[in-house]
């Protein structure tokens, strides 16, 4: 770790922090509500950021001025069981680790304390777990042949016209879900969106 | 400048708006750091500093003696990154007034659970663990496989996301019932 990459973390970090309070992400009804449908805002907010973000990396791959990381293995029951877990685990604290940190910044001593002692207790069972036959399973079950494979090249199709199509189905989406009415009526959300 | 004042100080953006800003933030850190933004591992290596001494004496378990050793071998750039999304959201607070010490979430929680903080605290506790041990099955949160996957049109973050959507409107049609 250099300091150029110290400073980079850090202030790219700091961007993300603070679009994330003004996105209203770090709020407990923000959270809850994008699963009762009655307020899209987490939805909106985060079609939006992986609009501009996949037409921006694409496009600076395609100009050769970056290269695409690998997040996690691809692997059917890794991410479907796990997304499964973690949507429980959402929907009931109304946060996730990035947004707990950012909420944490709002003075909640409820995202500080017991929302951080969850995700460290939480990982170290994990931890202690991954040796298990369930645990294997999990993490083995339906692996992809190649794990680390973006779309485009598993389907076998140009990067980035690929691209240029998944941007227009997110961008028609995030037009629809802000031109209209689109989500449900709801007394709870109209209350807490005051706040 | 008036202008960009006032942006700073609002309390919220449209969701677009602040979107914008989710996005540029993926497309810096690939281009200027090449590393992928994410959360939940810098969570379990902070847990690995009391995993590592339990399970050292397991060759079988791998977990926190190679994959995720202890955050205090070294800070990395997603530890800094985590860093940084404190102070930006402290920044955003701030110049809108609206830092404010809190035991509990706003008037919509206390309608629907009550006005106990023990309740709160218990259902954050209890959320935070199994939301973590979700992300280690999978491989990342919200921020390092959803969002990082979906910028980088990995099948891992679409078979993540709707997982969250079912399971997670299940959960809050539980909850809520006839509020749902």
């Amino acid at each position: 770790m250099t300091l150029t990459d110290v400073l980079l973390a850090l202030g790219i970090g700091f961007l993300f922090g603070f679009v994330l309070d003004k996105g209203g992400l770090n709020r407990y009804h923000k959270i809850a509500n994008v699963f009762r449908f009655t307020d899209l805002t987490v939805l909106r907010f985060m079609m939006t950021g992986m609009l501009v973000g996949v037409l921006g990396i694409y496009t600076l791959q395609y100009l050769g001025l970056l290269s695409l990381t690998d997040v996690a293995p691809s692997v059917v029951a890794r991410q479907i069981i796990g997304g499964l877990v973690f949507g429980v685990g959402m929907a009931l604290a109304g946060f996730c680790p990035g947004t707990c940190v950012a909420g944490a910044a709002r003075g909640q001593i409820d995202y500080l304390v017991p929302g951080l002692l969850g995700f460290l207790t939480g990982g170290l069972v994990f931890g202690l777990l991954y040796p298990t036959d369930l645990v294997r399973w999990l993490m083995t079950a339906g692996a992809f042949d190649q794990a680390y494979a973006k779309l485009p090249e598993i389907l076998g199709v140009d990067p980035m016209l690929f691209m240029l199509v998944i941007a227009e189905a997110i961008f028609l989406m995030v037009y629809v879900m802000r031109k209209t009415q689109i989500s449900r009526r709801d007394k709870l959300a109209q209350a807490a969106s005051g706040d | 400048m008036n202008w960009l004042t006032k942006q700073l100080r609002k309390d919220l953006w449209s969701p677009e708006a602040a979107g914008i800003g989710l996005g540029l933030v993926y497309i810096l850190a690939l281009w200027l750091s090449h590393h992928t933004p994410g959360a939940a591992g810098t969570l379990f290596k902070v847990a690995s500093i009391a995993g590592q001494p339990l399970t050292a004496n397991d060759p079988r378990n791998i977990y926190f003696s190679r994959m995720f050793t202890p955050l205090t071998d070294g800070m990395t750039w997603q530890a800094w990154l985590l860093v940084g999304i404190f102070l930006g959201a402290l920044a955003s607070v701030l110049l809108a007034r609206r830092f404010k010490w809190t035991l509990m979430p706003d008037i919509q929680w206390r309608q629907v659970f009550g006005g106990a903080v023990w309740k709160r605290w218990v259902i954050a506790f209890v959320g935070g663990f199994i939301l973590q041990i979700g992300a280690g099955i999978a491989g990342g949160c919200t921020s390092g496989l959803a969002l990082a996957g979906g910028v980088l049109l990995s099948p891992a973050a679409f078979m993540f996301i709707p997982g969250i959507f079912l399971s997670g409107a299940i959960v809050q049609w539980l909850i809520y019932r006839r509020q749902y």
